[in-house]
């Protein structure tokens, strides 16, 4: 049980997905200009990244290394997220028009997120259990949640500022983004995983 | 439906060909992929062991040590360096867990007489500048000719002997206490580790 | 002529990096060091020539209903082959590059060109496309990994430039130091060639 939280912990503060890893950093400078759509990005991201580790990592074990074709490893795990962004967006769009009209523009845009398909090769590469993966996939959502809401806070402070012209743009963006990953450094330390 | 069909068809038969050619590659590269992993294990084993003229790498022996998160047995592989069929020393990977930042795996060369040859930092997520220093030969020096009985195993700012890193006090401390665990496994099974068995 | 263009357009005007800010994952992620920029900038400028060639090639046999998803598997793909290559011949830069390397797969610079360029031009332009744009892309993380490395580690491409007197500005490896020295180089970029163009980054949501 502590392990699991010290994963939690770890993969949403000390590792954050965006300001440790890098991973998902087209959505976070690309959908970060308000807060109400960087959360929805961050909700869709979430639940996406928790059903494609479950699948992925079902796939590894029952059909990658039992046939001993590791070597399918990014194939397979691309299209099946590729696939399985496209039957939640049907099934959201089914049965819950609501839900639909707040996740259902991001969706998308989330195959080609780097951050899901990371997820689902560190939970093979750090060699997590089904649970530890769910877990850990879970909290890179929300520390990827986490940074985009706070990214989006600042950058609607950033608009309302005088900024010099030079920096207009993606670059007062990014280093702003700088400040916020040296933030989170504070964290490291703080559990070890 | 028949344009469905099409579509499928298009799809499978890309998706084979894709099989196809990765299936060759593997091929390919499996030899080349396992002689590097050995390199790369040589080349760490000759960095804490003497001069051997055997091949380490095969001439080992493996002893269990407890069960992981998964309830496998964790193995320790102990890799015997031999000159003219002499035992110079034996090789033996330890994990810290409790590193800065993840898992530092170190690999440790012990002499027939207990005393650490060298170690060297195999791999390890420290912060760069600061607790990577543990990879620096002036951190890994220190621990030549070191043995459970003639040092004190901690660093400086806990009352023992080694030096820590400044600014950086927690890969050092990992370092040093994984490395003393080892020895302590190294030492209860001693003498099954040295035995002159048979090659392997 | 315009062979010629489909391959320069590439380097600079459009460049991936600094211009298009396309594939910004490996950028910030890789850049640590310039030599791991240039394995990095090699290994997708191969991938992308690559599947440049073949989506060319097979541009008038795919149907366009299934047209993503199969231009997604021919990436991932060459992605497999530079990996399996990179473990076999090139150990240390695969142990270095570490999870980027399978993450070439969703680099939109990719499937960008796949989509744009070569699922409507011939083998030939559509090679010197790849070409251009890998070698911009190779460009932007070999400058942004040799900055990087100058002021973190006081050298460059591993030979040391200061001596030991030198304190490096360890920030500069550390990940906040990814985000800040590229928004210092594009402030410098606009700086530099303020009026000629208006640009701004590009809606991207990808890597």
């Amino acid at each position: 049980m502590v392990e699991l939280f010290v994963i939690l912990v770890s993969a949403v503060f000390v590792n954050n997905f965006v300001l440790a890893r890098f991973l998902g950093i087209c959505p976070f400078l690309g959908v970060s200009k308000k807060v109400e759509t960087a959360l929805g990005m961050g909700m869709a991201v979430i639940f996406v990244m928790t059903v494609a580790s479950v699948v992925t990592w079902f796939i590894q074990y029952l059909i990658l290394i039992p046939f001993g074709i590791e070597y399918l490893q990014t194939i397979a795990f691309i299209l099946v997220i590729a696939s399985l962004v496209q039957l939640v967006e049907m099934v959201i769009q089914k049965t819950s028009p609501v839900l639909y009209q707040s996740l259902g523009i991001f969706l998308p845009l989330i195959t080609t997120n780097c951050a899901v398909l990371g997820v689902a090769v560190l939970n093979i590469q750090k060699d997590y259990t089904f649970l530890q993966s769910v877990v850990f996939s879970m909290g890179a959502g929300l520390g990827f949640t986490l940074a985009m809401v706070l990214f989006a806070g600042l950058r609607e402070r950033i608009d309302l500022s005088p900024v010099p012209k030079s920096f207009q743009g993606t670059a007062i963006a990014l280093v702003t983004a700088g400040l916020l990953s040296l933030a989170f450094m504070g964290f490291a330390g703080l559990v070890k995983g | 439906m028949k344009e469905m069909i099409r579509l499928l068809l298009a799809l499978t038969l890309i998706a084979a060909g894709a099989g196809l050619i990765l299936s060759q590659v593997e091929n390919a590269t499996r030899e080349p992929i396992k002689e590097q992993r050995r390199l790369q294990m040589l080349k760490a084993l000759s960095a804490v062991l003497p001069a051997f003229d055997n091949s380490p790498d095969t001439d080992t022996i493996t002893q269990q040590n407890g069960v992981d998160k998964k309830d496998r047995p964790v193995e320790v592989v102990f890799y015997r360096g031999r000159s003219a069929g002499q035992l110079v020393g034996t090789a033996f990977k330890v994990v810290a867990p409790d590193g800065y930042s993840g898992n530092i795996n170190v690999m440790v060369g012990v002499a027939p007489d207990d005393k650490i040859i060298g170690i060297e930092i195999l791999t390890h997520a420290e912060t760069p500048g600061l607790g990577s220093k543990i990879s620096e030969s002036g951190f890994k020096d220190q621990f030549k000719g070191r043995s459970l009985d003639n040092v004190d195993w901690r660093v400086k700012k806990d009352g023992g002997e080694f030096d820590q890193i400044t600014g950086a006090t927690i890969s050092p401390r990992a370092v040093v206490g994984a490395v003393k665990k080892g020895l302590e496994f190294y030492r209860e099974h001693k003498a099954e580790i040295t035995a002159e068995g048979v090659t392997k | 002529m315009s062979l010629a263009k489909d391959f320069s357009k590439g380097i600079w005007k459009e460049n991936a990096v600094f211009k298009l800010l396309l594939g910004m994952c490996p950028v910030l992620a890789v850049t640590t060091s310039a030599e791991n920029g240039l394995g990095m900038g090699l290994a997708t400028t191969f991938v992308l020539v690559c599947s440049n060639i073949v989506v060319a090639l097979m541009r008038k046999v795919i149907p366009s209903g299934v047209r993503i998803p199969a231009f997604i598997i021919i990436i991932a793909t060459f992605v497999t082959v530079v990996q399996l290559c990179m473990e076999a011949w090139v150990y240390d830069l695969y142990q270095a590059l570490g999870i980027s390397i399978p993450l070439i797969v969703v680099n939109c610079l990719i499937l960008g060109r796949a989509e744009a360029f070569a699922s409507k031009n011939p083998v030939v332009s559509s090679v010197a496309d790849g070409m251009g744009m890998g070698i911009g892309f190779t460009l932007g993380l070999f400058i942004l990994g040799s900055v990087r490395e100058i002021f973190g580690s006081g050298a460059i491409l591993g030979f040391n430039l200061f001596g030991a007197s030198f304190q490096p500005i360890i920030l500069m490896i550390l990940p906040p130091g990814a985000f800040i020295t590229l928004g210092l180089l594009l402030a410098l970029m606009s700086r530099m060639s303020r009026d000629k163009s208006k640009k701004t980054a590009s809606e991207g949501h990808c890597c």
